[in-house]
């Protein structure tokens, strides 16, 4: 799994996908089951693809308040697209990523998580769900 | 009369041309005026003949003796001034009947403004149609259809004696008015036909125009298809392009914004009920969903018309940040003019000014990272994948998009959230604030462009 190194100082940690290889005979998990679970393994998760400017800008927006998500760069997965096509299902619109799911629960794309910031939400969930401590 | 010749003339730039063409309205052509002069003095016109005058260079244009007509006719009163004209006896005479009749026929029916024209001269008139009188429009003679009561003429008497006689005691009393009104008739012929030559040559350029208007849009459509014009994604129509659209919205926007302003200021100064009051403030806020709407719209089709800012004025320009105003600086000048504000909504409002920053900085950081990118990917080209780059190039390109539309969001978010943490009031003085500070960016500029130069 490569390591995100766009910046010096990053401030999050890249996740590894927890299967990395597929599993041979299991039943393979359904894409929406496995956003699931990664969403819920830690309190803030960004969908995001390595090469995007805009999950670019969605990182350091967290990172800007003192926050560290857990990424997962669907472009160095093979299940990556399966799991967009996923997230694109959940939103309900095209062009999903960066996605945002704090303590579980989906936030939502760019433009909900920047109308959650402004409007004063966005700060007191990540306060629940422990990824921000004052 | 006066608003019918406005509609005429819509287009600004030509409005002083267009005021010519009579071709609406045969009463248009009767009430015009020969000369500028004229006009100045009827409450109908308003615009300044005069000044068309030198750039159309028709030949023969006598300004001098307009002058002298322009004192003249400011002084004597329509209804007299027919009196002095001739009507019925003249056409007896040959020689200088012919054209004083139809003089007559074309001079006093634009000499009157009043739709009855006194003197009818329509039986006579039919007798004697020269070039002249052909050259004119079938209007005049329509206008002559009417048959008002002759007005008492006391010199046509006199005159028509004189034209029968050619001798009389007060002949050249009389022939001093006839040659001044032969004179003032011939001007209103000159200035007739001046304005249909000034007419032809309009429908000339506007035709030229049109041509040069086909040409062009063939050009954009044939570059368009070569690709080498990329914004054709959402084609607004073939006249004008997205960016052309978007800048004549939002022109009406800004009118809108002047409407809102004053219904704003009267409702605070009046004292309205608060339930008035939030139905102002709320439309005020629906006015600026309004424009960021057409943003997006825009946006899709041209963003680099929306980036490099033609659309504002050059002082807006200066403080544009990703097509448009920056929240964080919009808060900071509204905080020291908000008071009196409790402790919460101070609280609120330093967040939501801490928040915005906070969200910009992000979308900065992320443009920054695509312009970075962007040049990588061009310099990194070699000669024989240049084409392939140039295509990731143009896909990384079309991500602008997406944070001119992630800013106008945090524009739009911020102004709710300012609406949400203030009372209705003051909300309505804030939005005050807030127009009229826009307002001077603008007023700056236009004071700018107009200032005197060495």
């Amino acid at each position: 799994m490569r390591h995100y190194q766009k910046s010096s100082h990053a401030s999050y940690h890249p996740a590894t996908l927890h299967h990395a290889r597929y599993p041979a005979a299991a039943a393979a998990e359904d894409p929406l089951q496995r956003v699931v679970r990664l969403a819920s393994g830690s309190a803030i998760v960004i969908f995001s693809v390595s090469t995007c400017c805009m999950c670019h800008a969605l990182k350091r927006l967290f990172c800007g308040m003192g926050v560290n998500p857990t990424v997962f760069e669907l472009d160095q997965d093979p299940g990556g697209g399966e799991i967009e096509r996923a997230l694109t299902l959940l939103l309900g619109s095209g062009s999903a990523l960066p996605v945002v799911f704090i303590g579980g629960k989906l936030v939502g794309a760019m433009d909900r998580v920047m109308a959650s910031h402004i409007n004063g939400t966005l700060v007191p969930l990540l306060k629940e769900a422990g990824a921000l401590w004052l | 009369m006066a608003s019918t010749r406005r509609v005429l003339g819509e287009p600004a730039a030509l409005s002083g041309i267009s005021h010519h063409l009579p071709y609406s309205n045969p009463h248009m052509l009767h009430n015009h005026p020969p000369d500028t002069s004229f006009g100045r003095n009827q409450e109908e016109s308003s615009f300044d003949f005069g000044e068309l005058e030198e750039p159309i260079v028709l030949g023969g244009v006598k300004i001098n003796k307009n002058k002298t007509k322009e004192t003249l006719y400011s002084s004597v009163k329509a209804s007299a001034i027919l009196e002095m004209l001739p009507s019925w006896p003249i056409p007896r005479q040959r020689e200088s009947s012919k054209s004083g009749e139809e003089s007559t026929d074309s001079g006093s029916a634009l000499i009157k403004p009043d739709s009855e024209s006194p003197i009818s001269t329509k039986a006579p008139s039919d007798h004697h149609k020269t070039a002249r009188a052909a050259a004119e429009d079938d209007s005049d003679r329509e206008h002559d259809d009417l048959q008002p009561p002759q007005p008492p003429l006391q010199s046509p008497d006199i005159q028509m004696e004189s034209a029968r006689t050619g001798v009389s005691q007060s002949k050249s009393a009389a022939k001093q008015t006839t040659e001044k009104t032969l004179r003032r008739l011939a001007q209103n012929r000159e200035a007739a036909r001046k304005s249909r030559l000034r007419k032809k040559a309009y429908v000339q350029q506007l035709e030229s125009s049109r041509m040069r208007l086909s040409q062009l849009e063939q050009d954009i459509q044939s570059a368009r298809s070569q690709g080498l014009f990329i914004g054709g994604r959402a084609t607004t129509g073939n006249i004008s392009s997205a960016g052309a659209v978007f800048d004549m919205e939002y022109s009406r926007w800004l009118d809108e914004d002047i409407g809102h302003m004053s219904e704003l200021r009267a409702a605070v100064q009046s004292h309205l009920s608060d339930g008035d009051l939030r139905a102002i403030v709320d439309g005020y806020v629906s006015h600026y969903d309004e424009i960021f709407r057409l943003k997006g719209v825009a946006a899709k089709s041209d963003v680099f018309h929306l980036i490099t800012g033609t659309w504002v004025t050059p002082v807006e320009r200066c403080y544009l940040w990703m097509g448009g105003f920056r929240p964080s600086e919009l808060i900071k000048m509204l905080i020291p003019q908000l008071d009196p504000l409790t402790e919460q909504q101070l609280l609120g409002i330093c967040g939501l000014q801490q928040s915005s920053q906070q969200a910009e900085d992000a979308l900065a950081q992320g443009l920054d990272q695509l312009h970075q990118s962007l040049l990588q990917t061009i310099a990194n080209s070699s000669l024989n994948d240049s084409m392939h780059h140039m295509v990731i190039a143009l896909g990384k390109l079309a991500n602008l998009e997406g944070f001119v539309r992630q800013a106008d969001n945090l524009r739009q978010q911020t102004l709710h959230q300012l609406r949400r943490i203030l009372t209705v009031r003051q909300a309505a003085r804030c939005f005050l604030v807030m127009g009229e500070y826009y307002g001077r960016l603008r007023a700056l500029s236009s004071l700018w462009a107009s200032r005197p130069r060495e």
